[in-house]
């Protein structure tokens, strides 16, 4: 699950609640209302993100 | 003294238990979650076409919730849930 | 919010007023306002006035827990209210648990939605629910208390914690109360609980996730024509959920409004009717980009026209307040549902 860090508190709460851990990555807030070079950090960290928590 | 715990409540009954199949995130077929909001298309569509250098996309599908606001169907969520072993999901605003 | 939510009762030991709301501020249960203190004594006064209403209630989103009688009265206690309030207190909570409402969303959005709490029939007079001047302000103790016991059952029941879970970019005077009654006696035409298929002597709660009242000021005009154009004028507002969201709105009518527009031959439907088509927000008023991103979830304009609901139907029309040539335009969170609750 990709989330903004601002919603991360959300995500977890929410987890908690349905007892279960989400796998998360997390990038810089906001998301919405970036242009596209703006949103191209955001991409790169996620891509990064999956990477990561997804060669074990 | 006594006081009654306002935020008090007993647990909902619990769903079924899932059993997760191992997933192959190198080949297996994903889906891309949007949750409508603005940019997370794009985002997504931005993480698939950099996940070409490291694997075939071609089994990356997008899919998206028909309201920002409201739930994504339960038909949706089955439908993704029969067809993928994994999903990748945007949630933030 | 310390997890202490195993035990029903707690023993807090000898706490004065003070010391309590001290207390009961650390744990998270606060809307920032004072509370009185929910002694097992006081709450079981208002368990009574909902003895034998057995019915269940749904597991309360987003923290998933089914509320006890016991657990929501504490928070009416808390809010202020009279144990006789506490029937109609219920009635929201069951009205907000209704699937469509989409509680959930309403409370985990970014939208300044608030529960905005409507009271029908008899029940009015019987609490002293304020229908007529300041009907949406300050004043009256059913208003004040009753809408403010929903948000702290939704605060403390549902885990609607502020910038946690309720992530409200701004929030909304609202979310402390937003609760009302209708105005019958001055409604000339159907009550809204009665428009809804409720008998004229039944009491309901109505309950709709919508932002704070948009005020709609019109001294000039001398016909119903021109008020419902002053009244369109003011709810064609692009930046309002509802322009995408498509959901219901609600029109409350100041009396000397409605008293105009029926001397003129208007009906709740007719007012519908033309409010739907005379609302419609020109394209030249919403930028490219909103307009591009309400296409991609599938809200296309019609020809250069956006609607601000989904059909007639999504305005829900009543009459409230007092004297004076105001009424109010009330959009609601979008993807929600106006949900009615017979008071048991």
């Amino acid at each position: 699950m990709i989330a903004t860090e601002t919603f991360k508190p959300l995500v977890l709460a929410q987890a908690k609640a349905r007892k279960i851990e989400p796998k998360l990555i997390v990038v810089k807030h906001p998301v919405g209302g970036l242009n596209a070079e703006e949103l191209r950090e955001r991409i790169e960290t996620a891509t990064q993100g999956l990477l990561e928590a997804t060669k074990k | 003294m006594l006081i009654v715990n306002p935020t008090f409540g007993l647990a909902a009954a619990a769903g079924p238990t899932v059993a997760l199949k191992p997933i192959n995130w190198a080949t297996d077929a994903i889906a891309l979650m949007s949750n409508s909001k603005p940019n997370a298309r794009e985002l997504l569509e931005g993480v698939k076409a950099k996940l070409g250098a490291f694997r075939n996309v071609d089994n990356i599908e997008f899919h998206a919730k028909n309201s920002a606001s409201q739930a994504a169907p339960k038909e949706l969520i089955q439908a993704v849930a029969g067809k993928y072993r994994a999903a990748l999901l945007a949630l933030g605003d | 919010m310390t997890d202490i939510a195993e035990q029903e009762v707690i023993d807090i030991g000898d706490m004065d007023v003070e010391t309590f709301n001290e207390f009961a501020t650390q744990q998270g249960w606060s809307d920032g306002m004072p509370l009185f203190v929910p002694t097992e004594a006081k709450v079981a006064k208002f368990v009574e006035t909902v003895r034998g209403d057995n019915r269940p209630y749904s597991p309360v989103p987003p923290r998933q827990i089914v509320p006890t009688i016991q657990a929501m009265a504490a928070n009416a206690v808390m809010a202020g209210c009279k144990p006789e309030y506490f029937p109609v207190v219920t009635a929201a909570m069951r009205s907000v648990l209704e699937p469509d409402f989409n509680l959930h969303g309403t409370l985990a959005t970014t939208h300044s939605c608030a529960p905005m709490v409507m009271i029908s029939g008899p029940i009015r007079k019987e609490l002293n629910v304020n229908c007529s001047s300041n009907c949406f302000g300050q004043g009256w103790q059913a208003n004040a208390t009753i809408g403010r016991a929903l948000g702290l059952m939704l605060l403390n029941i549902a885990g609607a914690k502020p910038g946690e879970m309720d992530r409200s970019t701004q929030g909304n005077p609202a979310k402390f109360t937003f609760c009302f009654g209708e105005n019958e006696e001055e409604n000339p035409w159907t009550p809204y609980h009665v428009q809804r298929g409720f008998k004229p002597t039944d009491n309901v709660v109505t309950v709709m996730s919508g932002e704070g009242p948009h005020n709609l000021n019109d001294h000039g005009s001398t016909t119903g024509d021109g008020l419902l154009t002053t009244f369109a004028g003011g709810m064609a507002t692009p930046g309002a959920n509802t322009v995408y969201g498509k959901g219901p709105s609600f029109i409350i009518i100041g009396p000397e409004h409605a008293a105009t527009l029926k001397r003129d031959g208007f009906t709740i439907e007719t007012i519908r009717e033309e409010l739907w088509q005379r609302s419609r927000i020109h394209i030249s008023r919403v930028s490219k980009g909103n307009l591009d991103t309400y296409a991609s979830t599938g809200h296309e304009p019609e020809g250069d026209y956006l609607r601000i609901g989904r059909s007639p139907q999504d305005l829900h029309i009543t009459v409230a307040g007092g004297p004076g040539k105001h009424s109010a335009f009330i959009p609601s969170f979008g993807g929600t549902m106006v949900a009615c609750t017979r008071i048991q």
